[in-house]
């Protein structure tokens, strides 16, 4: 999908860029194998980039859209579809609550043998939600920004969306 | 537990259809995959060689086309659509109606084609142009007035235009077995074997491409420029397909359709190539494996088509034509891209499980039964080269043992699809990390 709004640009380049973290953890996991992962400098450089990602970038991306565009889809009729990303939005929430600190350990080159396990579930389960959720965003949420926002409402929450 | 916030809301004026319409469609599509298979195995002896008339050949390739690719074809674009043109359905009733009108005239019309019951063909032929009309009114009007992603909605078009052309000349094929001729067997014959593949099949099956692969490969857009191109190019080959059936320079013409047919293909297939390759999600699965099979057949049934204009000296040609272009093509693509969707949109609208602390709806992977799918995997692609080969050497045994195992394909595909309504409505555990598919 290609779109016009600032505001479908930026949460399709967040998406882009979390997607593609995820991707690179998922084959550096992939590549470690079951006894490799605590020796791999590789890995834990990317936990470090995952902490930073989760801390940061995807609850502001998640609070952006729950505060301003959320909604406006309700209030355009599509309500069902707002509740539906939210209730995804908890669910990735409280996924990356058990990945966080386990990252956070292995960034730190702290973490041992069942905790990379554990990092391993937890960030396998966060690709396919995150893929998921993300899919749904690209077919429902983007698009019908393209309808709700006019030049001005875009201008506003894109500086909005990059100053928060 | 609690249901998914979705579940409860999807309602008629949105875009997020409740699970009952798509899924209804989806599950009917299932059964018909069985029926298809066993009508074939019914009478394997007839089956080789077919070119025609009443019998359990005919059933089976109308249990195959009505009942798996139309009907899949409804259901996706009714949750489809409405993504490119950016307008709800716009009614929850409208194909509900649909369904209970299509569904049991699909099994009266395939019963009747098989059991030679022409009053019971006819009842069944009624009630399945009724749903089309009904259908054709509900795409128009969701095509009317579309904001967004124009080839995809073009497309649309093109597919409605191909299906009154199939829908008139299905009515005048089933007058003749009653006794009611209004237009020569051959042209309506023609006719209704390139637009009802082609056009309202293929085009659907094409336009849509361009929501579903780049959406599962998370890819850019295809470039629009091209893609028009593709598209003119269908259109014009399925033009000249539609002069020719009419009995204008036929082989000329046939053959220049080819050639515009052969040149939209591949620049489609350049632009899916594209998504495929610089999308994020590279590693697909067995799902895409089955779709790049199918573009494949695509391509092979366009040759397959020349060698049956030009009279090539082979067996049973016509039949290999219609295998590869139903069974080949669309069939598989359509079983390719139900396998995805159905865990995706099971997982909308999925009961969430309160396990150690979490209440989580199940991901797309918790809701797939994998083993099904490889079975059907391995039974499907066999059933078809089985199927090749039975008709190339013209043998009924080799057919049977092809209908055989496309039954267990079909009943394993039917197995998943049983377990993701099952999994959606009480999901085994709240995830299952570790074990996803290439998604």
């Amino acid at each position: 999908m290609s779109f016009q709004r600032q505001v479908s640009q930026a949460l399709d380049t967040d998406h882009r860029a979390n997607i593609d973290l995820l991707g690179r953890l998922e084959l550096a996991f992939a590549r470690a194998g079951r006894s490799g992962m605590a020796g791999d400098a590789g890995l834990g450089k990317l936990a470090g980039a995952l902490v930073r990602q989760l801390e940061q970038d995807v609850g502001r991306h998640f609070d952006f859209e729950e505060r301003d565009l959320f909604p406006r889809l309700a209030a355009a009729g599509e309500g069902d579809i707002a509740a539906l990303l939210m209730d995804e939005h908890e669910a990735i929430r409280s996924v990356a609550a058990e990945v966080l600190p386990l990252a956070r350990a292995a960034a730190a080159a702290t973490l041992d043998a069942a905790g990379w396990e554990a990092l391993k579930r937890g960030t396998l389960e966060l690709v396919e939600r995150q893929v998921s959720h993300i899919q749904k965003e690209t077919m429902a949420l983007l698009p019908m920004l393209e309808d709700l926002l006019d030049e001005d409402s875009d201008r506003e929450l894109a500086l909005a969306y990059a100053s928060g | 537990m609690k249901l998914a916030t979705g579940a409860f809301l999807a309602g008629a004026g949105s875009r997020l259809l409740p699970p009952s319409i798509p899924f209804r469609f989806f599950g009917a599509a299932a059964v018909f995959h069985l029926c298809a298979w066993i009508a074939l195995l019914i009478d394997a002896d007839g089956a080789a060689r077919f070119a025609g008339g009443l019998g359990w050949p005919l059933a089976a390739l109308h249990f195959g086309t009505l009942g798996v690719l139309a009907m899949t074809a409804i259901g996706a674009s009714l949750q489809l659509l409405p993504v490119a043109t950016r307008r709800p359905v716009g009614s929850g009733r409208w194909p509900a109606v649909i369904w209970w009108l299509y569904a049991p005239g699909v099994a009266l019309t395939a019963l009747g084609m098989g059991t030679g019951a022409t009053t019971m063909l006819a009842a069944g032929a009624i009630a399945v142009v009724a749903a089309l009309v009904a259908y054709a009114a509900l795409l128009a009007r969701n095509l009317i007035g579309a904001k967004g992603m124009p080839v995809v909605v073009a497309h649309g078009w093109a597919a409605l235009a191909s299906l009154i052309v199939v829908i008139a000349t299905a009515l005048a094929l089933a007058g003749t077995y009653v006794g009611m001729a209004t237009i020569d067997r051959a042209t309506a014959i023609a006719l209704h074997v390139v637009f009802a593949a082609y056009g309202f099949m293929g085009m659907l099956a094409l336009g849509l491409s361009y929501i579903v692969v780049p959406m599962f490969a998370l890819s850019a857009a295809p470039a629009e420029r091209p893609a028009r191109t593709s598209f003119a190019l269908a259109v014009l080959a399925l033009t000249l397909a539609g002069i020719a059936a009419l009995g204008v320079v036929p082989e000329l013409l046939r053959t220049a359709a080819i050639a515009a047919g052969l040149a939209a293909v591949a620049v489609h297939l350049r632009l899916m190539a594209i998504a495929l390759k610089t999308g994020m999600r590279r590693h697909l699965g067995r799902s895409f494996t089955l779709v790049r099979m199918a573009w494949a057949a695509l391509v092979a049934s366009l040759v397959v088509a020349l060698a049956v204009v030009h009279d090539a000296p082979l067996g049973g040609l016509a039949t290999q034509f219609a295998l590869v272009v139903i069974g080949g093509w669309l069939l598989t693509f359509a079983l390719a891209i139900l396998q995805r969707i159905v865990p995706f949109l099971a997982s909308m609208h999925a009961t969430q499980v309160q396990t150690g602390g979490r209440s989580l709806p199940p991901t797309p992977s918790a809701l797939t039964a994998e083993r099904p799918l490889a079975i059907h995997f391995a039974c499907h692609l066999a059933a078809l080269g089985l199927l090749a080969v039975a008709v190339a050497a013209d043998s009924a045994a080799a057919v049977r043992v092809a209908a055989a195992m496309g039954t267990a394909g079909a009943l394993a595909f039917g197995a998943f699809f049983a377990v993701a309504m099952r999994r959606m409505r009480r999901p085994p555990t709240p995830a299952s990390p570790g074990t996803m598919p290439a998604a």
